[in-house]
């Protein structure tokens, strides 16, 4: 289910697919024309109690600390309300579709930005619901059963609203994930010359086989333009790594010898020296030392010098 | 196309520059050659550079390995120059690492490692 929404919120307006996805979406709400017809009949009491509902919605919000922090001054309050007037007008009466679902999305990523968490939004929610209800049910004293069935429908629209703002929440939070993971793997690894034919490649940070990869491009074209004979690679700033990386280290080191230099690996922490022996690496088949300072000089010995 | 790798003398040493990508019975080829010139022109040092090539094979890899190889048995040694970025990852991720055999970035540091001993 999470999928149609999701993707019903990420695909652009007008495409045909688009279109099926709401469907489904409001079959899984068991949203009809029925419930949309209900809850427009509503809209002359809403009209008519609308602000009244408003000002004791906003009366709650200002009430609360957290809430009230969301609003600068006056002047904003004002405007807020005046938006939050449409968007109840809209709960009620508006067509269900592709624009009214675009439009929730952006309340949602709105809130998303200024910090506005699911429970204070689901909890405004609620409050406003509940006040409408009321007054839905006193107005209709002589048919409460049908007022019973239109506020019913009305909550049937507002839970598929608040699935969309929440979709748009998780969906916002996931994408700074991921940026942020993009901006973590494209760190960049120097390397460093230290002197003519001997390189220094310090590696901080995570090691994922995306980074791993990159790395071993950077240090064979390094090798290159360098023209190395030795390179000390350092995984000092390493905590860990799984057996797929320290395979891709031990494949790296081999290709840099392939290329004509001596390949030396320092800094290895208790658990990368673990999971080097775990793929089945040991000592005999390449250069390592304890620690930075003895890693160069034994790429130095190794030069020869 | 049969290809014929030329082998030039420098010094003590010989050099053979693949300038192309060669087939199975090129390398084989190659392979006859050097082990006579090693005692026809006694060296002491086989350089073979293969920074032309865009792929070393595994059966290209292993005749490698078989003419360093016996290039020792016949008294001298051999180094090879010039292996590429992408050549040497596909290298190992095929498992040929050549364990035995010096290397060298190109053929300036291959002259240069076999000046040294």
């Amino acid at each position: 289910m999470r999928e149609v929404i999701s993707s019903s919120l990420s695909d652009s307006e007008g495409k045909p697919e688009f279109d099926q996805d709401l469907v489904d979406a409001m079959r899984w709400f068991d949203l009809s024309d029925h419930d949309r017809a209900l809850t427009s009949e509503l809209g002359d009491i809403a009209d008519d109690v609308g602000e009244r509902i408003i000002e004791a919605f906003y009366t709650h919000l200002l009430a609360d600390e957290t809430a009230s922090r969301h609003f600068r001054d006056d002047a904003h309050i004002a405007q807020v309300k005046k938006g939050q007037m449409r968007y109840f007008r809209e709960l009620i009466n508006a067509d269900l579709d592709s624009s009214y679902i675009a439009d929730r999305r952006r309340i949602g990523s709105i809130h998303e930005r200024t910090g506005v968490t699911p429970t204070l939004y689901i909890g405004a929610y609620a409050f406003y619901l509940n006040k409408l209800a009321n007054v839905v049910l006193d107005r209709m004293e002589d048919d409460p059963a049908k007022a019973f069935s239109m506020v019913l429908s009305l909550f049937k629209i507002a839970h598929f609203d608040m699935a969309l703002a929440l979709e748009t929440y998780a969906d916002t939070r996931e994408e700074a994930i991921k940026a942020r993971e993009r901006e973590l793997s494209e760190l960049p690894t120097p390397v460093l010359q230290l002197r003519p034919g001997l390189l220094l490649i310090p590696v901080v940070g995570t090691l994922d086989s995306y980074r791993a990869r990159a790395l071993t491009i950077q240090l064979l074209e390094g090798i290159q333009e360098h023209r190395a004979r030795a390179v000390v690679l350092d995984i000092t700033g390493v905590a860990a790594v799984d057996s797929a990386v320290a395979n891709h280290l031990i494949q790296t080191m081999a290709a840099a010898r392939l290329m004509g230099a001596q390949p030396v690996l320092t800094g290895l922490s208790a658990e990368v020296a673990q999971s080097l022996v775990k793929v089945g690496v040991t000592a005999e088949a390449l250069s390592t030392a304890g620690d930075l300072q003895r890693g160069i000089e034994l790429a130095e010995h190794l030069l020869g010098e | 196309m049969t290809v014929t790798v030329p082998i030039l003398r420098q010094g003590s040493a010989l050099i053979a520059s693949i300038q192309e990508d060669l087939c199975d019975s090129d390398i084989l080829n190659l392979q006859s050659r050097i082990l006579e010139d090693v005692i026809r022109y006694r060296a002491n040092a086989v350089i073979v550079d293969v920074s032309a090539i865009g792929i070393l094979d595994s059966f290209g890899t292993k005749t490698l390995i078989e003419i360093a190889h016996s290039v020792k048995l016949r008294g001298a040694k051999m180094i090879i120059v010039g292996i590429q970025p992408d050549v040497a990852i596909s290298m190992v991720l095929l498992g040929l690492t050549l364990k035995d055999i010096p290397t060298a970035l190109d053929l300036d540091h291959g002259l240069a490692l076999i000046g040294e001993t």
